[in-house]
């Protein structure tokens, strides 16, 4: 690789990688704009002279981003979006030379076959600047090959900027379909793409959400407080009553920090226990999630620090001397919810079961680039 | 293009805000650590397998800071080399380090300070850290608090951040800390009681004038002291200009609040979330460990932005193995909770290791067991060996079935032979090679030098045989050193204080084993001092304080300064009548010694009086003698009055007292007269004076004091009789005062 590359846009990676080190930056949102930004910079100063030098740079990014914070998984989702994004654009702009694969695999989508009821040939209106003259490796000037594409790839990139920047409106566009009148809906934590989904629903429907406190960070307070003020009749309850309150709930309305590829998700710490209480009640469960949180993992489950252990002083206040020394406390920030306990994901590309995210991954991110 | 951009991007942070400058003490100023210290300087001592300096740098770097000076002392240059070859230097990570040398004769953070001063590196508000802190607090926003206070305050100088802990919290250092009296409202810091372990403190004194100041303040015994201050710039030339001051918190501080000259003003920053501690002994390094592994040092973590860059695992139970697949673990062994293990670590079949941090490429037997241990990189631990509540410097052999029992420290590069018995709190290190000591002599410190070479000739191969096992480089070092016990026998430093700072030590037996112990804070000495600060009462002061015993010392030390005050005015009085100095500059002089001492104007008022009075030259003749009094009156009799305070009364009864104790007694009646003349002293002044029952000498027992006094109050009874006919002209009644004065005699 390119040594001069170590200079202008890598400053800015270490610096994001630094603040992803020190969870100076925070959340599965926040991770992902600053890594698309990062992204686009690096984009923006590399220089190569064809794709695979382009898709060796993004892929070195990538690494040193997710290297230094593995627990923000869409660091790694972005890059890998973005990836594929960029590989996409070439083609189109390459025609001929590989159109087969890509664009064969985009037409078999399952969103789009349960929305639109047969897949359709696609036909993508070449970008008329990108083919003037793309040349790969052009001996006598090696820039020719970034300058033509850069403008098509910052545009592929601007994309996945749109998609987080619009993703909860997204989310929420058909929050009236799934929220009823004079439901009870149950909810956790401070998930901001529930919280607008809830807020976009409640301008056509009326209904009645329970918030758990959501111990020991008590986000729920935040949100119960956000949802009052929204005009939604709202309840704070104790996690200890997530079970009693449960045969009145009608739906359970769950975020997500990270969705599996078995359909499975890590949520903030307490989902499976409302989950659990769902599933023993019969109680439908709804993830909403942005389609940026899934991640080509199958068994991180495996792994205990995915949980990713917190300081224990939220529990046990550091100033209790005596017991510091002898009582080990856990602080886990995340559950792990497994397929069996969702019943559909709700995200800004369709609503989809927990059985079909191993496609979406399929769809969305190309298969070499689940290990950078 | 690019770089154009980014630079001028840079540029306009650069003079948006300035820049946040830290300084780092990476010396410690002290042994605690010996002999694990012996090769190295303390802050390149592992802490859960990354330098001490790394987590320094990560807690700074985490809190913002861009600019770092680090004062170094010993073994400077492997500071420097490790600063050097470290991931900090690069420039991605977007610090600036600058290692300074210190000199040799550096020998407390007092003087580390004046050496800062001296450099001038210092151009703003900078935080002040140890080079063994682990911290994961945000310090910027001390700082903006700090910068705050300042624009409403110029005088307050530094802001020191402390942690809400218990009184018996484990990383608390029960030998050395404080007591802090806090102004509930602003946390303004209005004193600070330096508190020992052993012996006990009892008692905190504080200042009458705190409580009527402030209607309310906090007595806190409960802080951990996490050594991070925000210093303002004038902080070090504090410390330039009190070349006294040696440790920052009993120095400093304590001198500052204490000060009525300096009229400073300290904060404290009560943390009440986030973590900082130091690492100031084996102790608070074992509670350290402890709570890096139990993760409150949160998101600085083994598993998470670990400062020496490697990768762990964590597993349940607050376990964490490297990541690269590189340690093995026999099948058999036993990993229990608070773990951390190292790359490339061995531990072989029903093997046990508990709530030990191992390192690097370490080796550990068939059915050792380690509990409580730290072991260094590349440390081997023979079969069947126990080692507890230990440390285990870098590289040492532990052979095959020995002991290494609660509280040892086993330094760099020792072979302990197989059977090895170390007893508890045994210290031991590698004998050094004959002609390694030349060529590493020139490194490391003439002290320290001599101090191994001591220890070296102190060894008794046979006695130590069945302690360090055969085949052993191992000299084993004295538990205490015979010389330290007079000198430092009630500092912080004293033998019984460190016990409380030592890893594995609980000290239950400290009050019982020691007879020389007081006894009537024995009961309160175990549940540590706080109990018996708090029981001081808020109204009362110094008054409500003292046994006996240091009543009495109090009064000795006062006495002690007022001998040392006469002693210096004096001197200082003979050299401006000697020199000829003015008198304004005398009496400044005389000002800066009552400050310094501590002691009444009435007091300085007699030095000067006395002073005059020994001054006058004897003569014969009547004339001639009162001439030289009147021009020595003349010269010098204007610095009575220009010592801080006009009482001509006093001056007066000062004058007779003096006069009546002295040879010159015949002088009285002169002087008297002179300072009248000079209008030092008013006809009122002396009638006063004269109506004093003391200026009787009643309250006198008889004896030759009684009759001078008696003698010299007749003098001016004369001179009364004299203002009373007034009509007489007034010289003539001076010399008849004068004369007699003489004829009295």
């Amino acid at each position: 690789m390119a040594p001069e590359l170590q200079s202008a846009g890598y400053r800015a990676v270490e610096v994001l990688a630094g603040k992803l080190r020190r969870r100076q930056v925070v959340g599965s949102r926040e991770a992902a704009l600053e890594t698309v930004l990062v992204l686009r910079q690096v984009v923006s100063r590399a220089q190569f002279s064809n794709i695979t030098q382009l898709v060796a740079i993004i892929r070195d990014v990538g690494r040193r981003l997710s290297e230094a914070q593995p627990k923000e998984h869409t660091v790694g989702n972005i890059v890998r979006k973005v990836l594929h994004n960029i590989r996409e654009e070439y083609n189109t702009a390459t025609q001929g030379t590989a159109l087969g694969t890509s664009s064969v695999r985009n037409v078999y989508s399952i969103s789009k076959f349960v929305l639109q009821g047969q897949p359709r040939k696609h036909h993508v209106a070449p970008k008329s600047e990108a083919t003037a003259s793309l040349k790969e490796n052009d001996p006598n000037d090696p820039d020719s090959f970034a300058r033509g594409i850069k403008p098509v790839l910052m545009e592929a990139i601007q994309d996945v900027l749109d998609e987080l920047e619009t993703v909860y409106d997204n989310v929420s566009k058909n929050a009236r379909d799934h929220i009823h009148s004079d439901e009870i809906i149950l909810t956790i934590g401070h998930s901001k793409t529930v919280e607008a989904f809830l807020k976009a629903a409640a301008h056509n429907r009326n209904f009645t959400v329970i918030v758990a406190e959501t111990g020991p960070s008590y986000s729920g307070h935040e949100m119960a407080r956000s949802l009052s003020a929204a005009g939604i009749s709202t309840f704070l309850v104790p996690d200890s009553s997530i079970f009693a309150i449960m045969s009145r709930v009608n739906k359970v309305l769950l975020g997500a920090h990270a969705i599996l590829a078995n359909g499975g998700m890590f949520a903030i710490c307490g989902s499976l226990l409302a989950a659990s209480a769902a599933r023993a009640h019969s109680t439908p469960v709804v993830v909403c999630a942005g389609q940026f949180k899934l991640t080509p993992l199958w068994n991180l489950y495996h792994e205990y620090g995915a949980l990713d252990f917190a300081d224990p002083s939220s529990v046990l206040g550091f100033e209790e001397g005596d017991l510091v020394d002898k009582v080990d406390v856990v602080n886990p920030y995340y559950d792990y919810v497994g397929p069996e306990l969702v019943d559909v994901l709700i995200t800004n590309d369709g609503d989809h079961p927990p059985s079909s995210v191993y496609r979406l991954i399929k769809e969305s991110y190309d298969d070499e680039d689940h290990e950078f | 293009m690019p770089p154009k951009s980014s630079s001028s991007k840079e540029k306009d942070l650069a003079d948006d805000d300035e820049v946040l400058q830290a300084v780092i003490l990476a010396d410690s100023f002290n042994k605690r650590f010996r002999p694990l210290t012996v090769g190295k300087p303390r802050c390149l001592l592992p802490i859960c397998n990354a330098t001490l300096l790394d987590w320094t740098f990560e807690s700074l770097a985490l809190a913002g800071v861009q600019e770092i000076f680090v004062i170094c002392r010993s073994f400077a240059d492997q500071v420097k080399a490790a600063i050097k070859d470290s991931k900090w230097s690069k420039p991605s990570s977007g610090l600036k380090i600058v290692p300074i040398v210190t000199a040799k004769e550096t020998f407390s953070p007092g003087d580390a300070m004046r050496d800062i001063y001296t450099h001038g590196i210092i151009t703003s508000d900078f935080v002040l850290v140890t080079g063994d802190l682990v911290s994961n607090v945000r310090i910027d926003e001390v700082v903006r608090e700090h910068k705050a206070r300042r624009r409403a305050n110029k005088d307050t100088i530094m802001t020191m951040v402390v942690k809400e802990s218990g009184a018996r919290h484990r990383t608390r250092s029960r030998g050395d800390s404080g007591v802090f009296v806090l102004d509930s409202q602003t946390s303004e810091c209005l004193h600070y009681e330096p508190v020992t372990g052993y012996p006990p403190t009892t008692v905190a004194n504080i200042p009458r004038e705190i409580l009527a100041e402030h209607p309310e303040v906090e007595l806190r015994n409960d802080l951990i002291d996490c050594s991070i201050d925000v210093c303002s710039v004038e902080v070090p030339s504090l410390f330039q200009d009190n070349f006294d001051y040696a440790d920052i918190r009993r120095d400093f501080v304590y001198g500052v609040l204490t000060s009525d000259l300096l009229m400073k003003n300290i904060y404290c920053y009560v943390l009440k979330e986030g973590y900082a501690a130091r690492v100031a002994d084996t102790r608070s390094y074992d509670a350290v460990s402890k709570d890096i592994l139990s993760r409150w040092t949160f998101p600085l973590v083994p598993d998470n932005n670990h400062p020496g860059g490697h990768a762990y695992e964590h597993l349940r139970g607050n376990k964490y193995i490297a990541k690269d697949n590189s340690v093995v673990l026999s099948r058999t062994c036993k990993i229990g909770s608070n773990t951390l293990i190292g790359a490339h670590t061995t531990i072989g079949p029903d093997a046990s290791v508990h709530a030990s941090v191992l390192g690097e490429r370490c080796t550990v037997g068939a059915r050792a067991v380690l509990r409580n241990a730290y072991v260094f990189d590349g440390a081997h631990i023979g079969a069947g060996a126990v080692v507890e509540s230990a440390i285990v410097g870098a590289g040492a052999r532990i052979g095959d079935g020995a002991r290494v029992e609660r509280g040892c420290l086993v330094g760099d590069g020792v072979v302990l032979g197989p059977g090895a018995r170390l007893r508890k709190f045994a210290r031991v290190s590698r004998r050094r090679e004959k002609a390694g000591a030349i060529a590493d002599g020139e490194d490391a410190d003439d002290e320290e030098d001599s101090e191994v070479e001591e220890v070296e000739a102190h060894q008794d191969a046979r006695a130590l045989a069945p302690l360090i096992g055969e085949g052993s480089n191992a000299v084993v070092w004295p538990a205490r050193y015979p010389h330290d016990e007079d000198e430092e026998e009630d500092g912080v430093e004293s033998y019984s204080n460190q016990r409380l700072m030592r890893i594995g030590d609980n000290a239950s037996d400290l009050e019982l084993s020691d007879p020389g112990s007081v006894t009537e804070s024995e009961s309160d000495s175990g549940s540590e001092s706080d109990a018996s600060s708090l029981r001081l009462s808020r109204t009362s002061s110094q008054t409500s304080a003292p046994t006996p015993s240091a009543a009495s010392l109090h009064t000795l030390q006062q006495s002690a300064s007022l001998a040392e005050f006469d002693a210096e005015a004096a001197a200082s009085l003979e050299r401006a009548f000697a020199e000829g100095h003015k008198v304004d500059d005398a009496a400044v002089e005389l000002k800066t010694l009552r400050m310094a001492a501590n002691v009444p104007l009435r007091r300085v008022r007699e030095a000067v009086v006395t002073a005059l009075v020994e001054r006058v030259r004897i003569v014969d003749g009547a004339g001639a003698q009162r001439k030289e009094i009147a021009d020595l009156v003349a010269r010098w009799g204007a610095l009575i009055d220009r010592i801080g305070g006009i009482d001509p009364v006093e001056t007066v009864e000062i004058l007779q007292y003096h006069c009546a104790q002295s040879a010159r007694l015949p002088l009285f009646g002169q002087l008297l007269a002179a300072l009248y003349q000079a209008d030092l002293v008013e006809e009122d002044d002396i009638r006063a004076w004269h109506a004093q029952p003391v200026a009787k000498g009643a309250h006198l027992k008889p004896g030759p004091l009684k009759e001078g006094v008696e003698k010299c109050w007749a003098v001016g009874r004369v001179m009364i009789a004299q203002f009373d006919e007034q009509e007489t002209d007034s010289e003539e009644s001076e010399e008849g005062s004068g004369e007699e004065g003489e004829d009295e005699d």
